[in-house]
């Protein structure tokens, strides 16, 4: 099956501005778009950029827009998609450092702000920290999360206001507020009920629609907003 | 914007109040519209004439029910106003000069609305 690529490239070392390229390549229709773009370094151009570490979506390095939406690479099939010209782009709101390639540095930094490990007052059990069913039900898709950007990167508040801590970091918080084990809800809450934080959320759904791991982060960031209004009364 | 310039800004004050406050003037604000529609334009037999109004803001009752709608309706569409500058990206500088203009068109507003009310 024929595809083309439409690839967006930028070296800064070589190029003033970004410009598109395209890679007719002949591939299985079962190919991931992954996989073509793997096609294209190893037989076409051997300087084209992107991540990838797992290829089987767990990852979540190879993040990026694929005909104008953001997703996994390793998680598409050609077949997937009716035209065979698709445009690949990096994720927007960060900046490139080559092809598809991003700098998460502040993707990490809001991810760090809202502590994203337990915090427990009790002494460390002699076995694991026990859980009722019911309490891990309440994060079982906010565990899912691997990190991979998509959502924040697709978030319309976080780019006009790149302060905005985004739906990746937000969601990260829930994971830890909501989580029986932990004993350091009302720290977070005071980091996420902030003007940079769940109130820039403006249940856009963008984070909804990409998320690789189908999480309902905007339902997640609204629990955190029932619980910062609820302290208030 | 892709500039990787993210500075956790913090702060004290909690979203959630003006959240709160935002909801709670707006359905306050779904009462009084909805009364202000049916006396000024569903029922012609309140008076609408120059006597009749005058009349009305006469009453302590009237003056208390339209100074509130003044100042909810500031409070409401300024904090709305506020919200939408702070999804913005901008200096400290330049948010604390909108907050002061958004705070001196609030109390210039409610002064002459109140002003208004109160001369009659």
């Amino acid at each position: 099956m024929k595809v083309t690529l439409n690839i967006r490239r930028f070296n800064p070392e070589k190029d003033e501005k970004p410009y598109r390229k395209d890679y007719e390549i002949d591939v299985p229709e079962t190919f991931r778009i992954l996989d073509c773009l793997d096609k294209v370094k190893w037989d076409i151009d051997g300087e084209l950029a992107y991540r990838r570490s797992c290829s089987h979506g767990i990852c979540g390095s190879d993040a990026m827009m694929i005909n104008g939406k953001n997703m996994l690479a390793c998680q598409v099939l050609v077949k997937d998609f009716k035209k065979k010209y698709i445009t690949i782009d990096p994720i927007p709101s960060l900046p490139v450092i080559k092809d598809l390639i991003v700098n998460m540095d502040s993707f990490f930094k809001k991810y760090e702000v809202v502590k994203p490990y337990l915090i427990s007052k009790e002494q460390p059990p002699v076995k694991e920290r026990l859980q009722s069913q019911a309490d891990r039900e309440l994060i079982d898709e906010a565990v899912n999360c691997i990190l991979c950007g998509a959502c924040s990167a697709s978030c319309p508040s976080l780019w006009s206001n790149e302060n905005y801590l985004g739906p990746a970091a937000m969601l990260k918080a829930y994971r830890f507020i909501f989580d029986s084990r932990d004993d350091a809800a009302d720290e977070r809450l005071d980091i996420v009920d902030t003007t940079d934080g769940l109130w820039r959320c403006h249940t856009i759904f963008n984070c909804v629609e990409v998320c690789p791991k189908e999480i309902n982060l905007t339902w997640h960031i609204s629990q955190m907003k029932k619980k910062c209004a609820m302290r208030e009364l | 914007m892709s500039t990787n310039s993210f500075k956790f800004a913090g702060g004290r004050n909690s979203g959630a109040k003006n959240w709160y406050m935002q909801r709670i003037t707006g359905i306050l604000l779904v009462v009084v519209l909805i009364g202000h529609y049916i006396l000024m334009h569903a029922t012609p037999e309140s008076g609408h004439t120059y006597k009749a109004v005058m009349d009305r803001l006469h009453q302590p009752a009237w003056k208390v029910i339209d100074m509130a709608f003044v100042t909810l309706g500031l409070w409401h569409g300024l904090n709305g106003l506020w919200n939408v500058i702070r999804d913005y990206e901008m200096k400290p500088i330049m948010t604390t000069v909108l907050y002061t203009v958004l705070v001196l068109i609030a109390l210039v507003f409610w002064f002459i609305g109140l002003n208004t009310i109160l001369s009659f």
